[in-house]
């Protein structure tokens, strides 16, 4: 769900590590806990795997020791802010498929958007690079979900503005649902930059906030560990 | 920025199929890995993940046993 999906979309060139997005209950644990087996995959940091914390938004962080995967991180996550639950991300998923017959199932575009909106400074480039993608992909005839979802996320200023003057209809539609699309529309390039800064602040400020309480239980949880 | 304004780099990366980026990215990754990369994330104070625990303590410029002879002019 994280970078590798983005490498596949084209907004990253490689990843450094593998993160999943699974259905936190008990018979998806026990497999997971196969799949982790044949990895090696040690937990190196808290929480432990508990389905409780994984339904909560915390995240597992494993280093796998098998041959061949020697030192890889796996996170695992089950919840993640603003997405849909699991069944309806997988029912929006891509899935892909390679010579040798592996199947890579990647959460959706508009999921791994959603996803990418923390308060990381990093994810927010890879938001403009993914939508910024997909528009190169599917600009000739287009359809209307995908005009909607470029203007919901498109983060890059010239590309607003090429889309308000191709589709003024939609832009002035969906301005009441993002109203920095005003700027688009008028072709206010300076004021359109500002105002997708503080859009942005405004969903980090968000993600620190919905982060506060998990923080602090990550360090309930170390303080636990530490005390054995 | 747009597609048009994106390096020639990017741009051809852009235009591969998502199957190609994967390969080639299993490419970059082991060149990455042989030059004595690490596995380890890149320290992010803005993560709320970020913590020693989770984090590479190694040089962010290179593998480990590289060292700074020389910093250029800031």
């Amino acid at each position: 769900m994280g970078g590798q999906a983005c490498v596949f979309y084209g907004a990253a060139q490689f990843s450094k590590d593998i993160d999943f997005l699974i259905v936190a209950d008990e018979s998806n644990s026990a497999q997971l806990h196969t799949a982790l087996d044949e990895l090696a995959a040690e937990r190196i940091a808290v929480p432990s795997f508990d389905l409780a914390a994984l339904a909560r938004g915390h995240a597992v962080h494993f280093r796998c020791h098998a041959k061949g995967v020697e030192g890889l991180r796996v996170d695992v996550m089950a919840h993640a802010r603003g997405l849909a639950d699991f069944n309806a991300l997988w029912s929006r998923r891509a899935s892909i498929e390679d010579d040798e017959g592996n199947h890579y199932e990647l959460l959706s575009v508009p999921d791994l958007v959603n996803a990418k909106k923390t308060q990381r400074e990093k994810d927010w480039p890879m938001i403009s690079a993914l939508v910024e993608t997909h528009y190169r992909e599917n600009s000739h005839g287009p359809n209307p979900d995908q005009i909607e979802f470029w203007f919901r996320e498109a983060r890059v200023p010239e590309r607003l503005i090429t889309l308000a003057s191709d589709y003024p209809v939609q832009a002035s539609v969906l301005s009441q649902q993002r109203p920095l699309l005003t700027l688009a529309i008028a072709q206010d390039i300076e004021a359109l930059r500002l105002a997708l800064d503080t859009e942005r602040q405004a969903e980090q400020a968000l993600d620190r906030a919905y982060w506060e309480p998990l923080r602090k239980e990550l360090e309930e949880f170390r303080k636990a560990e530490r005390q054995g | 920025m747009t597609y048009e304004q994106m390096p020639e780099e990017w741009q051809e990366w852009i235009n591969l199929t998502p199957m190609q980026r994967f390969e080639q990215s299993e490419i970059i990754f082991a060149n990455y890995l042989a030059q004595g990369g690490t596995l380890d994330p890149d320290p992010d104070p803005t993560s709320p993940f970020d913590n020693a625990q989770t984090s590479g303590a190694g040089p962010a410029y290179g593998r480990p046993g590289l060292r700074v002879l020389r910093r250029g002019a800031v």
